[in-house]
């Protein structure tokens, strides 16, 4: 960890995280301005519309990339992190867009006892036979 | 007030120029996302399996205070932020005041969850074991829970030893910034469970 004795690199190293608080400031005001308009597009009068659903993606994705990027630190700090945590999102996502693709509801035999509830057993659901 | 310091600034005697502690609460994180997206991905996958669950996702949410929920979880974020900051200048004072913030607010929403699953329980009858919906919906939510209740443990416990005489700004910074790594990443889990789970529904 490196520990400065030189007072001008304290000031210097001060004036940076004055910065950075201006910064997290402005951050949170933007992201809680984000959540309320995420609550406002769920009640226009556009249901199942795609534009809607693409605003919600958008928005949540500033509001993770500011968190990461910003409060995490990942933007001041090396670049090694960065690589770290976006081979864990790259793994998860890729993994939840597979299996969204693969259990396709058309694929479910929907005559199958129980389907209404949704407490369809685990050995006669979608993948079994 | 001890020296300000910068936990950011490459470090010469390790080969990756990182702190340890720091590096591993990032792979620690990076596997947490598989966990959590597993967690996510089944949720959704068996809602689309199964439209029809016997309650109606919209008619038991209170969408309104799950709302406040995530802006209490950014709040307290937007603390931690100012928590670590505060730490780093060396400001022991400040970075109290910003962690009992930190702590106050992830209590509430802690506090607002509590509600929410007795509301569903005893209002609307979902349960953890009454269909696909209720198991997947709190095995989520609760393992979120989880994480939060085990954050706030962490600063409480970080919060207490800060009156401890061995308690040192300098020495203890990148402690403080590991556990704010991990409060925010609670956070950006639930910026995703708040759209992919709640906000989803309602389109």
């Amino acid at each position: 960890m490196s520990h400065s004795a030189d007072p001008s690199m304290d000031r210097e190293f001060l004036l940076a995280e004055q910065k950075k608080y201006f910064t997290f400031m402005n951050l949170a005001f933007l992201m809680t301005a984000l959540t309320g308009i995420e609550l406002v597009i769920i009640f226009l009068p556009f249901p199942g519309s795609i534009l809607i659903f693409g605003s919600l993606v958008f928005l949540s994705l500033i509001k993770f990339i500011g968190v990461i990027f910003w409060f995490m630190h990942l933007i001041y700090d090396g670049k090694l992190l960065t690589l770290i945590f976006l081979f864990g999102m790259v793994l998860a996502s890729g993994t939840s867009t597979a299996l969204l693709f693969i259990f396709n509801s058309d694929r479910v035999d929907q005559t199958l006892p129980f389907y209404e509830e949704g407490i369809i057993a685990h050995e006669a659901g979608p993948g079994g036979h | 007030m001890s020296h300000a310091h910068d936990t950011t600034a490459p470090l010469e005697h390790v080969p990756t120029g990182l702190d340890n502690k720091k590096l591993m609460m990032w792979l620690f994180l990076a596997s947490d996302c598989m966990f959590f997206g597993t967690l996510i991905t089944t949720h959704l996958v068996y809602r689309k399996i199964y439209e029809n669950v016997g309650v109606d996702p919209i008619h038991i949410f209170d969408i309104e205070l799950t709302t406040a929920s995530s802006f209490i979880l950014l709040m307290s974020s937007l603390f931690m932020a100012l928590a670590v900051s505060a730490i780093h200048k060396g400001s022991i004072k400040s970075f109290r005041w910003n962690l009992v913030g930190v702590i106050i607010f992830g209590s509430l929403f802690l506090a607002g969850q509590v509600y929410e699953f007795n509301h569903f329980v005893t209002h609307a009858g979902l349960t953890i074991s009454s269909g696909t919906f209720g198991s997947t919906f709190y095995v989520m939510t609760g393992t979120h829970g989880v994480h939060v209740a085990l954050g706030l443990l962490w600063l409480v416990s970080w919060l207490c030893y800060s009156f401890s005489p061995r308690f040192n700004a300098h020495q203890h910074a990148i402690d403080i910034e590991t556990a704010g790594l991990y409060w925010h990443f609670v956070d950006i889990v639930w910026i995703v469970i708040f759209t992919a789970v709640y906000l989803i529904e309602y389109v």
